[in-house]
Order: C-alpha cells, then sequence, then structure tokens
C-alpha cells in the first residue's frame, strides 16, 4: 500500500494577487440578505461572524464599511444581565466564546464602557473550576479553548486578578503531550488550533518558558505539505484556518522561519474566491467570513503591504492592543 | 464551513436550491421562534424535546437547543421514579447517537452524551466502551471519539493494559494512525516507567521492544509520518533538565545562569564563602523578562578574603529543590560552569538496537537517499549512538536535508546550529579556562544556542556565519565578554547588537550594515 499524502493541488489558473477590493465588498455585504439561508444557518455563532468581519475589514482599514452603531447595540442586546456572559446571538444562551468576540469588537470599537464589564469579569470567574480550568458555560464542557478565551477577555477589559491565574497556568500544562503540543484536555491529541489557544494562553500569562519550543515548533513546521498550505493534524488535509494557527503560534515562539512563507502565501492566496471575494478552506471551495479572518490575518503575520499589523496573541489590529497598552509575550530566536 | 465544493449549477438548478432553502430557513425560524417562546414561558415538556429535536438533528451546532433538551431532561425528570428517569435518559442519549451519525465532530452532541451519563441514575459505561469502539472503526482519528473513550473508559475502569492492546490492535491495522499512537505515548509510561529516572519516560526494556515496533511502522511506508514522530519521541529529543549553567562572581558584577529560563528573584542562594545575595537585586540579561536563563548583579564584592578547599554556589529553586556548583577562584573572582546533557545516555541493549537501527535506515537509504524521514533519524540515531563520532555525518544528513526538504529549511539550519555549538562548548568546558576564546567561526550558524553557558567567557568569535538580526538579543547574555568578534554575518540593523558592559573590542565588519550605519557603527565602538 502506497502511502498517499493528503493535499491539494493548485492550478495556475488559481488567483496570485490579494483580492483587496473583492474581500472588502463581501465582507461588507456579509449579511445584507437577513433570509439568506448560510447566514439564518449560522446564527448561533453570530456574535464570532461579527467579530471576523470586523477585524479582516479593519486590517484592511475599511472598518467604515460596517455600520458600528447596530453593531454595539446589537452586543448589548445579547449580554446576559444576571451571568454577565454574552449569547452569540438574541435569545440564545450566554458563553465564553461569544464573550471574547464581543469584547474583540468593543476594543476594536473602542467603547468596552457600553456593556457591563464588571458583569463579564464575574462570568468568566464563574466559570473557573478548582483544578484551574474553564467551562465554556455553565453546562460544564472543559475544553483549553476556553481557557485561551478566559485569559484574552480578562486581559482586554484589564481584570486578569479575578481568577486563580497559577491554577490556571497548571491546568494549560497539564494538557501538553509528548509531541510537544496541547490537547483539548489532559490525555488528549495535540491539534493546532489548541496549541494555538495554548501558546496564545502562555504570551498572555508570561508563561512561555514553561514550552518546549523546539520540540513543538518542529511539530507545526511539519504541518505545511507540499502545496504550501497548512493542516492542524498529521496526514489531514491543509486548510487556510490552520494558516492562521499554526503561523501565529510559531510566531509567539519566534520560529516564523521554520516554514517556507512563500509557499504558504501561494497556498492562502489560491483560496480566494474569484467571483465572490472571501477566502474558502481549501482551493476549490465555498468561501466564509471565518477563513476570510484567518486567510487575512496569516497574510498579515507574513508581512503583506496591504493590511495592517496583526497581533499573533489576540488576532486583532496591533493597534488596538498598543492603545490598550496590553503586550503579549513573544519569543525571539 | 469546511470541506463544501463550489460547483458551477444552472440557472434551473440554482433557482430551485434556492425555493428549497428558503422552506428551511423559514421552518427553522418558525421553530426557533417557537422554542423561544415556549421556554420564556417555561415549557419544557415533549413538545420542546421533539422541535428542539428537529433542529438539531440537521444542525446540531445549535448550542442553546442542547442546553434547552438539558432544562427539559432536567424538570421532567423531578418527578419521575428511578427507572422512568433512566429511561428518559437512554432516550436522549439515542438521539445524541443520531446526530453524531450525520455529524461526528459536534462538540454539542459529544458534549450532551458526557451530561447525560453523569447525570442519569445508572450510567451503564461499557455500553460507552463499546460505541467508541464502533465510532472509531468508522474514522479512527476522530479526536473527539478519542476523548470521549479516554472519559468513559476511566468511568467504566477499563485497566490501562487492555486499552493499549486495543491501541496496539488499531496500530497494526493502519500504521499511519497517529491518534493511536499518540494514546499509546500516554499508556506506556503509566505501565512501564523507567527503572531509575522518572525524567524519562519508559523503562529501557519497554523501549527496546518499542523501537523493534515502531521501525516496522516506519519502513512498511517511510513517507508516513506518524511512527516517525513517535520513534523521535522514544529516542528522548528534549529541553536540558533544569540545573545551574555557569556562576561568575568580579569585583563589581556577578552572573548566574541556568539551563532554562527562571525567575532568579523567588529563589534562595546561599554561598559557603560568606556572599550574600540580596534576591531583589538580581536583573534579568534581557530588560523586561521576568524569566530568563540568565541574571546578573551589580554589586562590590570582596574577593579573595577567604581561603577554602570548596567554593559553593547553591540555589533553591522553584521547585523546591537544591542546585549546587563549585566555583574555582581565578586571578579576579569566582567562577564555575556545568556541562549540560545534550541527549540521554542509553543501556547498553538499546544501544544495540539503535545501531541496528542505522544499520536499517543506511540500507534503505541506498536505494532511497533522499527519504526525508530515514534521514532525520539516521542522524538522530547517530547522535543518540554515539554523539562525537558521528558529528561529521550526522550534519550532513542536516545539509541535505535542507535542500530535499526545502519548506523546513530554517529549522534544519537552526537545528545544525545547535549540534555545531554542542560540540564547540563541550570541548570549551572541558578545558575549562576561561580567558581562552569560544571559538564558533565558520560553522554556518544561523542563530546561537546554549548562550548562557557562555555568559562568563572573555572572548567569543562568531565570525563567518550566518547570524541575522533575530539573533542579536542572544548578545545579551554575553555579560563577560570583552572581545566579541561578530564579524561576515547578516546583521543588518544599526545599534541591533546590544550593549555588552564589559566589552572592549567588538567586530562587526563584513555585515549588511549601509554605509551610513557604518559610520555610526564606528562612533558606537569608539565610545566602548
Ligand atoms: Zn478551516
Amino acid at each position: 500500500m502506497a502511502f498517499i499524502v493528503n493535499d491539494v493541488d493548485i492550478s495556475a489558473a488559481e488567483p496570485k494577487e490579494l483580492l483587496f477590493d473583492k474581500h472588502v465588498e463581501y465582507i461588507a455585504n456579509h449579511g445584507n440578505d437577513q433570509n439568506d439561508f448560510e447566514y439564518c444557518m449560522t446564527e448561533f455563532l453570530r456574535m464570532s461572524g461579527i467579530y471576523w468581519g470586523v477585524t479582516a475589514l479593519d486590517l484592511m482599514q475599511q472598518l467604515e464599511k460596517l455600520d458600528r452603531k447596530s453593531i454595539v447595540e446589537f452586543i448589548k442586546k445579547c449580554q446576559c444581565p444576571t451571568s454577565g456572559g454574552v449569547a452569540a446571538c438574541e435569545g440564545h444562551d450566554p458563553h465564553m466564546l461569544y464573550t471574547l468576540s464581543a469584547v474583540q469588537i468593543l476594543c476594536i470599537y473602542d467603547c468596552l464602557d457600553q456593556i457591563d464589564v464588571a458583569g463579564v469579569a464575574r462570568y468568566v470567574a464563574s466559570l473557573q473550576q478548582p483544578d484551574g480550568s474553564f467551562f465554556g458555560d455553565k453546562w460544564g464542557e472543559v475544553d483549553t479553548r476556553f481557557s485561551f478565551c478566559a485569559v484574552a477577555i480578562l486581559t482586554l477589559i484589564n481584570k486578569l486578578d479575578v481568577i486563580n491565574v497559577p491554577k490556571a497556568v497548571e491546568f494549560v500544562m497539564s494538557c501538553c503531550n509528548a509531541d510537544g503540543g496541547f490537547g483539548s484536555k489532559p490525555n488528549a491529541e495535540s491539534h493546532a488550533g489548541l496549541i494555538y489557544c495554548c501558546v496564545g494562553f502562555l504570551s498572555i500569562t508570561n508563561q512561555l518558558h514553561r514550552l518546549d519550543c523546539e520540540k513543538l515548533a518542529w511539530w507545526l513546521c511539519e504541518r505545511q505539505l507540499p502545496s504550501g498550505g497548512l493542516n492542524g493534524r498529521p496526514e489531514k488535509l491543509p486548510d487556510v484556518c490552520y494558516s492562521w494557527w499554526v503561523l501565529a503560534s510559531l510566531t509567539i515562539m519566534g520560529r516564523l522561519h521554520w516554514i517556507s512563507s512563500d509557499k504558504l502565501k501561494v497556498f492562502i492566496l489560491s483560496c480566494q474566491d474569484t467571483d465572490t471575494g472571501g477566502f474558502s478552506d481549501r482551493t476549490g471551495n465555498l468561501p466564509d467570513i471565518f477563513h476570510t479572518l484567518f486567510g487575512l490575518g496569516a497574510l498579515s503575520l507574513l508581512g503583506h503591504d496591504k493590511l495592517l499589523k496583526v497581533n499573533p496573541t489576540f488576532c486583532m489590529p496591533q493597534y488596538v492592543l498598543d492603545k490598550l497598552k496590553i503586550n503579549t509575550q513573544i519569543i525571539s530566536v | 464551513m469546511h470541506g463544501r465544493l463550489k460547483v458551477r449549477t444552472s440557472a434551473e438548478e440554482a433557482a430551485r436550491k434556492k425555493k428549497e432553502q428558503e422552506i428551511k430557513v423559514k421552518t427553522y425560524r418558525a421553530g426557533m421562534g417557537r422554542i423561544f417562546e415556549k421556554r420564556k414561558n417555561g415549557q419544557l415538556d415533549d413538545e420542546m424535546m421533539q422541535i428542539t429535536g428537529q433542529i438539531l438533528s440537521r444542525n446540531p451546532d445549535v448550542y442553546t437547543l442542547w442546553n434547552i433538551r438539558k432544562e427539559c431532561i432536567l424538570k421532567m425528570a423531578e418527578s419521575l421514579g428511578n427507572e422512568a428517569k433512566q429511561s428518559l435518559y437512554d432516550k436522549d442519549l439515542g438521539f445524541t447517537e443520531q446526530c453524531l451519525m450525520v455529524n461526528p465532530k459536534s462538540y454539542g452532541a459529544w458534549h450532551h452524551r458526557c451530561w447525560i451519563l453523569e447525570n442519569c441514575p445508572t450510567p451503564d459505561w461499557e455500553r460507552e466502551v463499546a460505541l467508541c469502539n464502533k465510532y472509531l472503526k468508522l474514522d479512527e482519528r476522530n479526536f473527539h471519539c478519542w476523548d470521549y473513550r479516554r472519559f468513559v473508559v476511566k468511568k467504566a475502569k477499563v485497566p490501562a493494559e487492555d486499552e493499549l492492546k486495543y491501541c496496539t490492535e488499531k496500530i497494526h491495522k493502519n500504521f499511519s494512525n497517529y491518534s493511536s499512537w499518540h494514546y499509546r505515548s500516554k499508556l506506556l509510561p503509566l505501565l512501564f516507567p523507567h527503572e531509575t529516572s522518572p525524567a524519562r519516560p519508559i523503562s529501557e526494556s519497554k523501549l527496546k521492544e518499542e523501537l523493534e515496533m515502531v521501525l516496522t511502522a516506519a519502513f512498511t511506508d517511510p513517507n508516513d509520518s506518524s511512527a516517525w514522530f513517535y520513534q523521535r519521541w522514544l529516542l528522548g529529543y528534549s529541553q536540558p533538565a533544569l540545573d545551574i549553567a555557569a556562576i561568575r562572581i568580579s569585583k563589581n558584577l556577578a552572573i548566574a545562569s541556568f539551563s532554562k529560563p527562571i525567575d532568579l528573584r523567588t529563589c534562595e542562594i546561599e554561598t559557603n564563602f560568606g556572599f550574600n545575595f540580596n534576591p531583589d537585586r538580581w536583573q534579568p540579561v534581557q530588560k523586561g523578562n521576568k524569566y530568563d536563563v540568565a541574571w546578573i548583579v551589580e554589586d562590590s564584592f570582596e574577593l579573595g578574603a577567604s581561603d577554602l578547599q570548596q567554593y559553593i554556589f547553591k540555589c533553591r529553586m522553584s521547585d523546591g529543590k537544591d542546585y549546587a556548583i563549585n566555583l574555582k577562584k581565578c586571578s579576579d573572582g569566582f567562577y564555575g560552569m556545568k556541562c549540560p546533557k545534550f541527549e540521554y545516555e542509553f543501556g547498553a541493549a538499546v544501544i544495540e538496537e539503535l545501531k541496528n537501527q542505522l544499520e536499517s535506515c543506511n540500507q534503505l537509504l541506498e536505494y532511497e537517499p533522499d527519504s526525508k524521514w530515514t534521514l532525520l533519524t539516521a542522524s538522530l540515531l547517530m547522535r543518540a549512538i554515539d554523539r562525537r563520532g558521528y558529528h561529521t555525518k550526522s550534519l550532513e544528513y542536516l545539509q541535505k536535508l535542507e535542500k530535499i526538504d526545502y519548506l523546513r529549511q530554517g529549522y534544519y539550519a537552526d537545528l545544525a546550529s545547535k549540534w555545531a555549538i554542542e560540540k564547540v562548548l563541550e570541548e570549551w568546558i572541558e578545558q575549562g579556562d576561561l580567558t581562552v576564546a569560544i571559538d564558533l567561526s565558520n560553522l554556518n550558524l544561523a542563530t546561537i544556542f546554549y548562550e548562557q553557558y557562555m555568559s562568563i567567557a572573555k572572548i567569543v568569535i562568531l565570525r563567518n556565519n550566518c547570524l541575522s538580526d533575530r539573533t542579536a538579543t542572544k548578545f545579551n547574555a554575553f555579560q563577560f565578554c570583552e572581545n566579541l568578534d561578530a564579524s561576515y554575518n547578516q546583521f543588518s540593523t544599526p545599534g541591533v547588537i546590544p550593549h555588552i558592559p564589559n566589552l572592549k573590542v567588538l567586530s562587526l565588519e563584513g555585515n549588511k550594515f549601509s554605509n551610513n550605519a557604518t559610520t555610526r557603527l564606528e562612533d558606537q565602538m569608539k565610545n566602548l
């Protein structure tokens, strides 16, 4: 049985330049048709959807294309007055994931005071468990994603002291594997998305020295496939969103030069939709707003001259974090 | 949002699809409207279960609906006896299974299952193990299912031996199964801990067996990475353990450096020659670091007063353990250094096996000289067997890898730099004289490793390498360096070389500074 590498072919016809205006249009029009099937069916992650759009447009310096006022109003309606957490959409339940998205949007719009910030802090603190881990919401799912969300939210609102940080660090480190990577919980397999969450978590809490960077960054650079794209685990297909998770982690660990930037750029650009704008997960697939942000974010990390500099830990424009005086740790090699 | 192919359709087809979607949107909206209305009225009843079920079976990611089902079940269960309660929970277990059939990667569905089992009166954990077997047969890489398996296996009290057996069977069915190799790396240390050293993952005898097994797997298809990753773990490449690296105390400056970054301000230091260090006075060499590999104190130290047989510097670190080093007296103070352990040291039986494996790799390379994983593993095997003896050959393999696996050229270049530095450093530490230069010239270095061990050296020669701006911060560790030769490298930003207090000679010619910058550098050097 011959081993076949899971990868894609990029034909010569695929785009090689950034379709800047197309993407602006794609994001700006997203949600204009409230009855659009895709839009309607992704209601359960609306808050994150808005964060992806807002951040992508801000990186392109086109933030005015979205209606700030209605977005802020929407966020206010999604905050739960009792728990303090934020839901994905009106009528839905508050959750750590959407609380982070809401806080990120408000930081970009420089209007955190529009929601009950103390309530947000209370909500996050209420979800920490005795072992240091975090629930995603009151129903008890534990995942290192939520550890990242917790410290990211609290750092953005300058309230990191409401949780037990050393315990939180201990839990994240208990999810570290023999390959240097991290999974969603102790003993879970390494996965680039969760590695990003844990590396980001450690960079926010100033604990990067706990990483075995050489081991982990080697595993991450092995995610690059002959097409130039990056996958999230061994033997999986490449995907634009992993360009972000892997690249951001390598950037934080000072090892961006362990993969080929040129080849990765070719892969990311090939995932643009020439008709509608937007990026898809892989060459030839349908675009969506999630992959559009992570495609642009990765290009920004690679130094694309038409995009603002993105912060690898928060996936927000660097100037926003500078304004908030938030420093995230980065290793240099 | 993943794996949806963009297909060109006729206008007719598109119109038909749009109609269909319009209906779906309407149904969804109506369902959600009814659900929210009922929830507001506290109607957590059968109808609620039914409508949430209809939507979830098509779209299991609507997380709020899973929450509502939990509320329903809790409410309904209140009035039921144990048996009826159990059947209520069982019914919803059946429902999650239906959803997982459609979307086996739904976080919501998997978590709902965990929740049911933790809340129902009589959970059947064995049945859940069987369910995992079934799902892992369909997709052996589904990490949701593997996580769920570890959760239920613990509850069902399945012995680790049985899980290892399951794992072995899975691997034999398909070697290209990273998830199984991963689970194995978790189970083996529990079942076969190392005889003496807790830092080592598994016992020597088991290690030998595992090495044999993994090589068979790797050679079955040398392009499949899973087994090679596992092999590298077995060979035990890792960071050095925490220890003191080097100490130097002179009239007005002391440096303490360590194998890993630490916060020295939280450590207790003790000497037997009357030197006291106030923890608050230590400064990291890289300003602003909370954790650093090297720390300095600027103070005046009374040297030469004491005359002892041994000068001991002891540090109690945050792990509660004491680390000590014997210092030597020199003309201007005290110094000491420890050679780091670069690799594990294996017993004779394992070494024998490693030699066999190297032999097999080399045979394979005769037929497939460009086999990436074979080249990398061969070079790692050589280092494990006889690091010094195979030094040149192992670097040769890395150079070859830089070409054939050019995507990761930067990785191999850094690794080669590390190995090259290890050799020079080891020899320098063995000779033990501080005034002898650390000569790292002409080694193709792309970066610097082990800078903390060089922190006490007087002369560091880095001439004719490929060092660039990103490495310059490492020079912060060279606190005692008086003569630094960084000529003929790739530095390009003026001012990138940090201030080194004792520096008398700095050579930077042959770098990539612009003319203008060179003049400014010369000015900077005049001020040294
Ligand atoms: Zn993706």
